[in-house]
């Protein structure tokens, strides 16, 4: 007799419209109904397509060339994505969910009792459901996306990287629903950062850069015996800090030279409100400043003020001089977006990299040379001539650092630079950072992972409630500990 | 960012929406047959006074209107000043004010003021939602038109975010010096194509999670909730009617200005 299958594909055979080559060169696998399985992969390998094969999204809703012997897809299956934001469709909360039982054609008298039990089965605990979704935080809106998937009613949930957007306590929150909802469901889970959730899993599949299966066996087994490979995939295995070759925290700088930034009640306004305080702070050549907050604490807004972006009212000095308007600003201090295309401006990388030089009319042999070994150092130079967009994720973060910092400025505010990256390119980010701090430049950037402010940040800055509360030298790991 | 704000909700927020789109098109047709000047300015008070079920307090009310109120000075001084008219009153360069126009331009800025005004009450009055399932409903509008509306009107936050966003980068990374003309071709450029970027990648996500969700644009469907006729309806057209009648009436009985009626 033949085991029962959940969800299965047999000899897949797909390829994406404009690539010479195969995603998939005859892949097979099946899932049993209740297994837990892991897909990991690099990024670009077509584990999100695997996925969307197997619910039938694929050809069914994204039109994709494929052929295969046969694909078993769920009869009842929920699906969860990865972007908090492009996975809703109606305003409210209790309009999302209804409209998954609309589609289903759930009675109109069943609809609010069934909202109700869905949001609880997530731990949503709303007073009243009628809440617009854009108040919720992003970990709120995955358990919401759970939620709706949920409202199908599945034998098998498809989970596509759904904390990959999130910051640490959203991740927490969603694999805790995850895991209470998991017995006797099929899970089928593509992420990359599997810290703290292993154990949730009884099979890890892991998917080469080719396409190819490389390893399919139970969790633990898989892990211990792959490091390797998951390291070169840029996979977050359990343990992955601890392996890096050596924590590099480079002594403080001496403050004997004049700061290269310093505020004094310093203030940052939208309108007439004030969101962001700082009432004295300086940075040093050689300091890599990492600030953390919660969620709308303000963080990003302290670079807004500091770029004077946005209404500012006392004192904050770049290079020793007040400087007012954002063009002599950015002679001095780089910016990076946490979204890099909406700061690229050019069609190629390489006129990307010189745009700022090109501004200041920079002669073009000088530019050529000057984008040549930042392209070099970076590793863009063979994608010197691709549009931007092209890039992958991880390039393209490289490429608005580069794009940033041509001038020479001696000062670098970054909005998490490493967010939603895996560890190979995450790890590829701090060592460029790290190497532009060792050359004397300043950073201050923004980020929601405590470990790269520990084995990275020479400073913490905390933000509660708009204000910047604590300064802490975290160079050595006892005051890290003593921070939180 | 947020794209409405908290209001008390009237007896007008609950008449069916494809009641109110009918009745203030109608409306709309209606104010561009009348040619009586007492007669509009009646109107035109009707359809101000109705903006007090609108639920929203008066000072935003004003913000809101503010762009009509605009609309309301150029289309009366426009005609005012440059209409033809026999009975001159001033003359100043090309600037001719006449009996005639004078009238005739105040007559143009009340009609506008009743469209904003009778514009503004639907769109203040009105969820989006209920619209869309009072079509769907009502007006057999297709599912998935309708429900794509529904999410692009989500996108829309998001895109003023990005706005801003871009206009940030720019302002850093500075602009090369050019001509008047090619600095706007080129900023308009510089918006539109990371913009429709990011939007068209966003409205395919969202179409396959609606798929993924089980919508078939075509497929039979229940609805959360049930747009019906209530009393309300008939309350509201019958309101119409009787603001109408009256305001004819009264326009022709009792003029503003003895002498002046059809202004044309």
């Amino acid at each position: 007799m033949t085991q029962k299958i959940a969800a299965g594909v047999t000899n897949l055979k797909l390829k994406f419209a404009g690539e010479d080559a195969l995603l998939f060169k005859g892949v097979s696998l099946a899932f049993r109904p209740g297994e837990h399985a892991l897909l990991l992969g690099p990024s670009g390998c077509g584990k999100s397509t695997l996925l969307q094969v197997l619910s039938g999204l694929i050809p069914g809703s994204i039109e994709v060339p494929m052929i295969a012997d046969e694909v078993i897809v769920p009869e009842r299956w929920g699906y969860v994505f990865q972007d908090p934001d492009t996975q809703f469709c109606m305003p409210y909360v209790d309009e999302e969910l209804a409209f998954v039982l609309e589609n289903l054609q759930v009675p109109r008298e069943d609809m609010p009792a069934r909202i109700e039990r869905h949001l609880r089965q997530v731990g949503l605990s709303l007073p009243d459901s009628h809440v617009p979704i854009q108040t919720l935080s992003q970990g709120m809106k995955q358990r919401l996306a759970i939620a709706s998937a949920l409202a199908t009613e599945p034998e098998v949930l498809f989970l596509d990287e759904p904390t990959a957007l999130l910051d640490e306590e959203g991740t927490e929150q969603v694999w805790q629903t995850i895991r209470s909802l998991a017995d006797g469901m099929t899970l089928i889970v593509v992420e990359h950062k599997i810290e703290g959730i292993i154990d949730l899993f009884d099979r890890i599949v892991v998917i080469g850069p080719a396409g190819e299966v490389v390893a399919d066996g139970a969790a633990r087994e898989v892990i211990s015996l792959r490091k390797k490979e998951l390291d070169r995939y840029g996979v977050w295995y359990p343990g992955i800090w601890d392996d890096r070759p050596s924590l590099r925290r480079s002594p403080l700088p001496a403050p004997d030279v004049p700061p290269l930034l310093a505020m004094e009640r310093y203030r940052g306004l939208r309108g007439s409100v004030v969101v962001i305080e700082a009432e004295q702070a300086d940075v040093y050549p050689g300091d890599w400043i990492g600030i953390m907050g919660d969620n709308g604490a303000g963080k990003s807004s302290l670079l807004l003020a500091i770029m004077r972006l946005i209404k500012t009212e006392g004192v904050c000095e770049v290079a020793g001089r007040e400087l007012k308007k954002v063009e002599h600003l950015a002679e001095h201090a780089a910016f990076v977006f946490q979204n890099p295309e909406l700061q690229f401006v050019t069609h190629s990388v390489r006129d990307e990299i010189e745009y700022s030089l090109a501004v200041d009319g920079v002669p073009l042999e000088e530019r050529r040379a000057r984008s040549a070994d930042l392209m070099d150092a970076l590793q863009l130079l063979e994608s010197a001539d691709r549009h931007p967009y092209q890039l992958s994720m991880g390039q393209k973060r490289r490429l608005s650092v580069a794009s940033a910092i041509i001038r020479g400025q001696r000062l670098l505010l970054l909005d998490e630079p490493t967010f939603g990256l895996d560890a190979r390119n995450t790890f590829a980010m701090l060592d460029l950072l790290e190497r532009l701090r060792a050359e004397g430049m300043a950073i201050v950037m923004v980020t929601h992972d405590p470990r790269i402010v520990e084995r990275y940040c020479t400073k913490l800055w905390r933000v509660r409630e708009g204000r910047l509360t604590h300064a802490i030298d975290v160079s050595t790991p006892a005051n890290m500990a003593a921070s939180r | 960012m947020q794209l409405t704000f908290p209001h008390r909700r009237t007896w007008l927020h609950r008449v069916n929406p494809v009641v109110k789109l009918v009745l203030f098109s109608l409306w709309f047709f209606a104010i561009i047959l009348i040619h009586d000047f007492s007669v509009m300015i009646n109107v035109a008070i009707g359809s101000v006074l109705l903006l007090i079920w609108s639920g929203h307090p008066w000072k935003r009310l004003l913000l809101y209107a503010s762009p009509f109120l605009l609309v309301f000075v150029s289309s009366t001084t426009g005609m005012m000043f440059f209409g033809s008219g026999e009975t001159p009153w001033f003359k100043w360069g090309i600037v001719n004010i006449t009996e005639e126009s004078f009238y005739r331009g105040l007559h143009l800025g009340f009609r506008a003021l009743s469209m904003a005004a009778v514009g503004l009450l639907f769109g203040l009055t009105t969820r989006p939602v209920d619209l869309f399932y009072a079509l769907m409903q009502k007006a057999k509008l297709p599912p998935k038109y309708a429900y794509s509306f529904l999410a692009a009107m989500r996108m829309i936050p998001i895109l003023v975010e990005e706005f801003q966003t871009l206009r940030h980068a720019l302002k850093i990374r500075g602009m090369k010096k050019q001509g008047k003309l090619m600095t706007i071709y080129r900023t308009w450029h510089r918006y539109a194509i990371p913009l429709l970027a990011q939007s068209i990648r966003r409205a395919h996500r969202i179409a396959v999670a609606m798929e993924a969700k089980r919508f078939a644009g075509g497929a039979k469907r229940t609805y959360y909730y049930i747009i019906g006729f209530t009393y309300r309806d008939i309350a509201f057209a019958a309101l119409t009617a009787v603001l109408f009648a009256a305001s004819f009436a009264a326009g022709i009985q009792w003029p503003y200005i003895a002498d002046i009626t059809d202004v044309r």
